[in-house]
């Protein structure tokens, strides 16, 4: 096992296929937090919801991942051999400074916060139905006090918009422009 | 008969069916009342705002509760494939849902099935699905945003979340490019709203308008300001413009509300939704020429 924050160099020999897109987030910060290399990817046409999500993992990690799941009760529907490459979740973050807020872009989504106090003000972007919920549940609370968007967000569009709510943390304790 | 369909962010809000009003600060069908802003509920406010403005009749909402589960989108799906014929609307805005593409087929299959066809307008989930399920082109209008026209150039992307890598810097100055292979690849709907910093408004692989002003840069970070343009341009059509007219005047309206609102980072959109109605009443006659007198 090797800890690679962003997942975005690991290359895979495998794929855990959930239930849904809530599963895939659940089963991501579970093996995330054991120390497992993984990245979010689409899973294998055939098996395509709209908004579905697997994990790419190291084929030879399968047994520990997926005893892993079972203690952490993360439902999934099967472990399957990577034949060939799936396409990767956008990763691309741009940060834009409107002075005393900072909008930053994930993907699809937009998070804007206000530099001083960590306020979010403003979630955007994004179609699936718990984007209007994230922001509802966001907006008006600091980027202490609000709920992440993978504990409570189901969708793709949910998985953009942790992009960029960590990217607005690092941002608000310090952390550079890159 | 106009229907906005699309979800709302409750958990328990039940399937509801009827003409929208507006009560204060929310929106009111069948006796339940809802948020005007964010989603759907901007959306339809938009699209409400010009029925008004034309005194159309009210638009028809089809809403429901959906967090993300996909339990509220089932539930409006199926409203309307059973009842699309029977209803018969004229026209059809579909908004936030979670994109399901076999509902998207059956509802399509339905509408094939009806004597007259709905103009039929796609947003959010419900423009995933559609372009996803391969049935872009049974769509009038779509209204992306820059990188929903990255995921609708990608032949292969069945969510904006996952387009080729090529795609997905989302450079703006790509979108020209990408309008056009979303038409060569069969991913356009007949007419493409761009929503961005350059409005684009294309039709048949052609870009006919692009509109920049007044520039409001910060209408960008306010969460709900591209659905209200999907709104504006569903009510404008609705009251009778060309499609592409009522592009390039629901593009016109959201900048100039939001030059009114004077907006920063932390406006909401209702502060820009409440200029409509003087947008329309101040500008209108200028823009088009034909002017409209209001009952003494």
């Amino acid at each position: 096992m090797a800890d690679s924050p962003k997942g975005t160099k690991f290359v895979g020999d495998g794929i855990v296929i959930f239930h849904d897109v809530a599963g895939a987030m659940k089963g991501e910060k579970a093996v995330r937090a054991a120390g497992y290399e993984v990245k979010l990817v689409s899973p294998p046409p055939q098996l395509r919801m709209g908004c579905d999500l697997a994990l790419e993992i190291n084929l030879v990690e399968e047994q520990g991942i997926e005893r892993l799941f079972q203690e952490k009760e993360v439902p999934f529907v099967q472990v399957l051999p990577l034949t060939k490459g799936a396409s990767v979740l956008c990763e691309v973050i741009k940060v834009t400074d409107f002075g005393r807020w900072y909008m930053v872009k994930a993907g699809n989504m937009k998070l804007s916060f206000e530099k001083e106090t960590g306020l979010v003000v403003n979630v955007s972007g994004g179609g699936c139905p718990d984007i209007p919920y994230l922001n509802a549940e966001m907006v008006d609370k600091t980027l202490s006090q609000t709920p992440q968007p993978r504990d409570i967000g189901y969708t793709l569009c949910a998985t953009m918009l942790q992009r960029a709510y960590e990217e607005a943390v690092r941002l608000f304790e310090g952390g550079s422009l890159s | 008969m106009m229907i906005l369909f699309g979800t709302l962010p409750y958990n328990d809000f039940p399937l509801t069916f009827g003409q929208v009003s507006r009560e204060g600060d929310y929106l009111k069908a069948d006796g339940r009342e809802f948020s005007r802003t964010q989603g759907t509920g901007a959306m339809i406010s938009a699209a409400l705002a010009i029925a008004t403005h034309f005194k159309e009749e009210p638009p028809y909402v089809l809403v429901a509760g959906d967090i993300g589960g996909g339990n509220g989108t089932r539930d409006i799906y199926q409203y309307l494939t059973e009842r699309v014929g029977e209803l018969a609307p004229d026209f059809i805005a579909m908004h936030y849902s979670l994109p399901i593409m076999a509902l998207m087929r059956k509802f399509i299959e339905a509408v094939q099935r009806c004597e007259k066809r709905p103009f039929l307008i796609a947003d959010a989930g419900a423009m995933y699905a559609a372009k996803g399920a391969g049935l872009s082109g049974e769509f009038d209008i779509f209204t992306p945003d820059p990188s929903e026209m990255a995921f609708l150039a990608d032949p292969q992307a069945t969510h904006p979340a996952y387009i080729a890598k090529h795609l997905f810097e989302c450079d703006a100055s790509l979108v020209p490019q990408q309008i056009a292979e979303a038409f060569r690849s069969g991913s356009a709907a007949k007419l493409l709203l761009v929503k961005g910093k350059t409005d684009y408004v294309a039709q048949g692989g052609e870009i006919l308008h692009a509109v920049n002003e007044p520039d409001v840069p910060h209408l960008e970070p306010i969460g709900g300001t591209g659905d209200t343009i999907t709104g504006l341009v569903s009510g404008l059509v609705y009251a009778g413009l060309a499609p592409k007219d009522a592009a390039v005047f629901a593009c016109r309206t959201n900048r100039t509300a939001g030059k009114l609102a004077e907006p920063n980072p932390a406006t909401k959109v209702k502060e820009i939704i409440d200029q409509f109605p003087r947008v329309a009443k101040e500008y209108y006659c200028s823009w088009s020429g034909v002017c409209y007198m209001d009952d003494k």
